[in-house]
């Protein structure tokens, strides 16, 4: 490939990646220029990638981590293409309305401008992770955006920190799509020792149906599946309705949901060799489906309407990969794009209205058709396309998933058309709820940037349902990247009693008595939610978080309680079981005393002083002589050492007890003086039980330090082989070689403790806080 | 322990504490950079440069010590050691090598700067100096600030009247 082509295809990529540093760096320097800066950046990446794509696309595979077979390989495909577009294109429009809406937001809460700065460079993370994870071609590289979009909206869902609800949702969003993206990695683990690659066109060739494609591809599945809130994992979505609007409109229409689908999308491939997994999906769509549209009838709040919603429609475009074959991969990928465009619409119409009327429930709100007509009309153009009404892109998506559930039997065909019939029914109460009826409030002359946006994607479900040609070759292309096969689909109009168009019929007429009928059923659809609340997976959640801190909190109260007990628990049995080990291992010869020379009275001279300042330990009673006391037996250890022709050790050895002596004497100094002061007024009392314990534990470990000394160092080949190696290594001092660079994973590990063990003394004396 | 040291240390100690910071890094300096040829690493340099630091909150207190970038920041320097220290593991990666191939390779021409080798394990031991510095001055820092605020909290002088009693 040319240089300009590799360009052409990472240049989307790079500025959307490089669009919330600079956005952060923008908003340092001045908090107001954070947002325009964002948004030109998400312009530009709308435009690179719309360029690109236009060039024909192309693919970028270099080898990153070539010894774990870790290759940086992007392709700007259909599918890539599709979602790459639907990030940068709306969440430009989102970043447009954030720019109106943050400023308002943190108003209520008096917060400081600069507040936003945050906002906007983790809105612009997701934005370049998903751009990223929709042009990954590589299953690790995938996993690495995949947790990316993951951390991204743990931050933006905890947005308004100091509230506890907004923050238990983020941690619910994220262990629910963390814990799951794990089993992504598994699944791609098990593929890569089945095949040797973690590329999926690669993989797309070599996997055959099998048990072993079943087990990683439902392990894959699931991640998906938990990110795109399908039930049983749904109930994070409603709860995530914390966050900011802004927030939720780009998380439901093209980011976090949108990523289970994209993943779905880039493994169908593999996927569709194995038919368990696809009926997998079509029950599980199929559920989502009835489940997400019957509790949206119930919701009260505009949000949680909406969030049921969301549910229910990637509820049908996992329903359509289900039905598979050519109609259900490009149906799933347009319906994608109109979902976007008109669930984009609704939530910031509902954060406009909000804003404007201070009011975000439906049994509030009505009327709003006179003060807010420009709104209404634009919003009412995007329930129209949820509700597949004609003239909208909506209604091909309809068209489409008619057509895929009709090739698979009449059965799914009747699925297909209740489904419909929910969203019409939920599309209509949420715009007919807002701006029909009674007038409650007063609402004046919102913002532009507040409606501006919704009347641009209004406007593009509108133009997709009169001029569907865009749209529909886009879906295509991605359809052929999903199908893995060449695929066309003519979306339009006919005037004529064909299956699809009887069908659609049926939803309008359905529809329209869900919602005259309302009063009949809605008592039922109540129950249903209640009954959910109960028992659902949600309960299931918080139960076994509860359990998880119980466990924890018993374990360390077993812990730090009887500190005694703890230590007797493991010295006594240590001490038995090496003396045992040591009975039935035979002991001749290996109980030496060597000779004692002259020069060696230095030496016996430290031991004495050792043993002296051992046995002193056991009469001190003030706890500062105690550590002292302590720490002159390690000096004189380190002295040791040194007489040992262990220079290295020895130095350690004095830094180290100085280090630990003042860290002893601070953690006394915390300790309130009068209880220190009572503490070694005690007696010393010599219990039994100690004694024993004592004895115990110090003769076994005397008798294995004698008998390992005893032996010959004849078997120490390691020591005298990294001893000839540390030349090589450009060392002379085989020490440091050897924690730097023979065993230096281990020195990686070490001194990754380190670190999180200053974190937690840090933030444990601090009460939580850093500074 | 009981009365606030830097109340009973004289001027002499004082000064002399202050005049001991700088040798004391040159020493942890010289310890890392000659760690490749003679006993000293990264970790012993670390904590003799901390015990310099820790010297300062020991005879001047903690408001004196704290004036001390490198201990206000302590915590920051023990995450860019560690970030370094993985940096110097993971690159290789990228070059198509194991994780933690120090350069140049065994048996390749060195640059030497007087003792000093330029090679790749020297900056790992950088890594683990600031780390280890980090560490120790950032946990005693942390114990010293907890301290004062107890004291403040309790109103001077209530443990020296315990003691006497």
């Amino acid at each position: 490939m040319t240089p300009p082509a590799t360009l052409m295809v990472l240049l989307p990529l790079v500025l959307a990646l490089l669009a919330a540093p600079a956005a952060m760096l923008a908003g340092v320097y001045r908090p107001r220029l954070a947002a325009p800066v964002g948004t030109a950046f998400a312009a530009l990446a709308f435009s690179a990638t719309a360029l690109a794509w236009w060039k024909g696309g192309g693919a970028v595979n270099v080898a990153w981590a070539p010894t774990w077979d870790l290759r940086f390989h992007v392709a700007l495909d259909g599918l890539a293409a599709l979602y790459a577009l639907l990030a940068t294109g709306v969440g430009f429009l989102v970043l447009v309305y954030s720019s109106r809406y943050l400023p308002l937001h943190l108003g209520h809460g008096d917060r400081p401008e600069s507040e936003g700065t945050r906002f906007y460079g983790h809105m612009l993370l997701f934005m370049g992770a998903m751009v990223g994870l929709a042009m990954a071609q590589d299953l690790v590289l995938l996993f690495l955006f995949w947790d990316l979009t993951a951390i991204a909206s743990y931050y933006l869902i905890a947005f308004d920190r100091h509230d506890a609800e907004a923050r238990a949702a983020a941690l619910m969003a994220l262990l629910v799509t963390g814990v799951t993206a794990v089993l992504l990695l598994i699944g791609a683990l098990i593929l890569y020792s089945a095949y040797g690659t973690f590329s999926v066109p690669e993989l797309a060739e070599l996997v055959e149906p099998g048990p072993l494609l079943n087990a990683a591809g439902l392990l894959i599945a699931v991640a998906a599946l938990a990110k795109s809130a399908q039930v049983p994992l749904h109930f994070w979505l409603p709860r995530a309705m914390a966050a900011p609007t802004p927030v939720s409109a780009y998380l439901h229409s093209a980011a976090m949901v949108a990523a289970g689908v994209l993943l779905l999308g880039r493994v169908y491939p593999l996927l569709q060799e194995s038919r368990i997994l696809l009926d997998t999906l079509l029950v599980v769509g199929l559920l989502s489906m009835a489940v997400g549209g019957v509790l949206a009838l119930t919701q009260d709040v505009l949000k949680q309407l909406l969030a049921y919603s969301t549910i229910s429609q990637y509820g049908y475009v996992v329903f359509l990969y289900g039905l598979g074959g050519e109609y259900g991969a490009v149906g799933a990928a347009f319906y994608v794009i109109a979902h976007a465009l008109a669930k984009c619409a609704l939530f910031l119409t509902a954060g406009a209205v909000t804003e404007e009327t201070g009011e975000d429930r439906l049994s509030e709100l009505g009327g709003l058709r006179k003060p807010l007509p420009l709104l209404a009309a634009a919003s009412g153009a995007a329930s129209a396309g949820l509700a597949a009404l004609p003239l909208t892109i909506g209604f091909f998506k309809d068209e489409l998933l008619f057509g895929a559930a009709l090739a698979r039997g009449p059965l799914f065909a009747g699925a297909a058309v209740l489904g419909a019939a929910l969203t019409l029914a939920y599309a209509w109460r949420f715009w007919a709820g807002i701006f029909l009826g009674e007038r409650r409030d007063g609402a004046s002359n919102p913002p532009a940037a507040l409606v501006w946006p919704v009347v641009a994607l209004g406007g593009l479900v509108l133009l997709g349902g009169l001029w569907v040609e865009p749209f529909a070759r886009l879906a295509e292309a991605a359809g052929e990247v999903i199908y893995d096969a060449p695929a066309s689909i003519e979306p339009a109009y006919h005037l004529d009693l064909r299956p699809e168009n009887l069908m659609a019929l049926a939803t309008f007429v359905l529809g329209a008595l869900l919602i005259f009928s309302r009063p009949v059923w809605v008592g039922a659809a109540r129950g249903v939610a209640w009954v959910g609340g109960k028992v659902g997976p949600e309960r299931l959640y918080e139960s076994s978080i509860e359990g998880l801190n119980r466990f924890s909190d018993r374990i360390h109260r077993a812990e730090v309680r009887d500190l005694r007990s703890r230590v007797a628990a493991i010295l006594l049995p240590a001490g038995v079981l090496v003396g045992l080990g040591i009975l039935v291992t035979p002991t001749d010869g290996v109980y030496r005393a060597g000779e004692v020379g002259w020069h060696d009275v230095p030496l016996l001279l430290a031991l004495v002083a050792v043993t002296l300042a051992t046995l002193a330990s056991t009469l001190t009673r003030r706890h500062v002589t105690l550590a002292l006391v302590f720490s002159s037996a390690g000096y004189v250890l380190a002295a040791l050492y040194a007489f040992l022709g262990a220079p290295d050790v020895a130095l350690v050895a004095v830094l180290i007890e100085t280090l630990v002596t003042l860290l002893f004497i601070a953690t006394l100094k915390l300790i309130p003086y009068k209880v220190l002061h009572r503490q070694a007024e005690l007696p010393l009392r010599l219990t039994r039980r100690k004694v024993y314990i004592s004895v115990v534990a110090g003769a076994f470990a005397f008798a294995v330090a004698w008998g390992t000394l005893s032996q010959p160092a004849a078997e120490s080949s390691t020591a005298e082989e990294l001893i000839a190696l540390a030349p090589e290594a450009h060392a002379k001092d085989v020490v440091t070689v050897i924690l730097a660079d023979f065993r230096g994973l281990d020195t990686l590990g070490e001194i990754t403790v380190v670190a999180l063990v200053l974190l937690g003394v840090v933030t444990l004396l601090r009460g939580g806080r850093l500074r | 322990m009981s009365a606030p040291i830097n109340n009973t240390t004289s001027i002499l100690t004082q000064t002399v504490a202050k005049l001991l910071l700088l040798p004391t890094f040159v020493a942890a300096f010289a310890i890392l950079v000659k760690g490749y040829a003679q006993p000293g690493d990264g970790f012993s340099a670390g904590v003799v440069a901390s015990l310099g630091v820790l010297l300062q909150y020991l005879v001047l207190g903690r408001r004196e010590a704290e004036r001390l970038v490198t201990v206000r920041n302590a915590p920051t320097i023990a995450g860019a050691g560690l970030l370094l220290s993985l940096s110097v593991a993971v690159v290789p990666l990228f070059l198509g090598d194991p994780v933690l191939t120090h350069y140049p390779r065994p048996g390749e021409d060195v640059v030497y700067l007087g003792t000093l080798e330029l090679i790749t394990p020297v900056l790992f031991d950088l890594g683990i100096f600031f780390l280890v510095f980090g560490f120790a001055v950032g946990a005693i820092g942390a114990f010293a600030r907890t301290i004062s605020e107890q004291e403040e909290y309790a109103g001077p002088g209530t443990e020296q009247l315990e003691d006497d009693t």
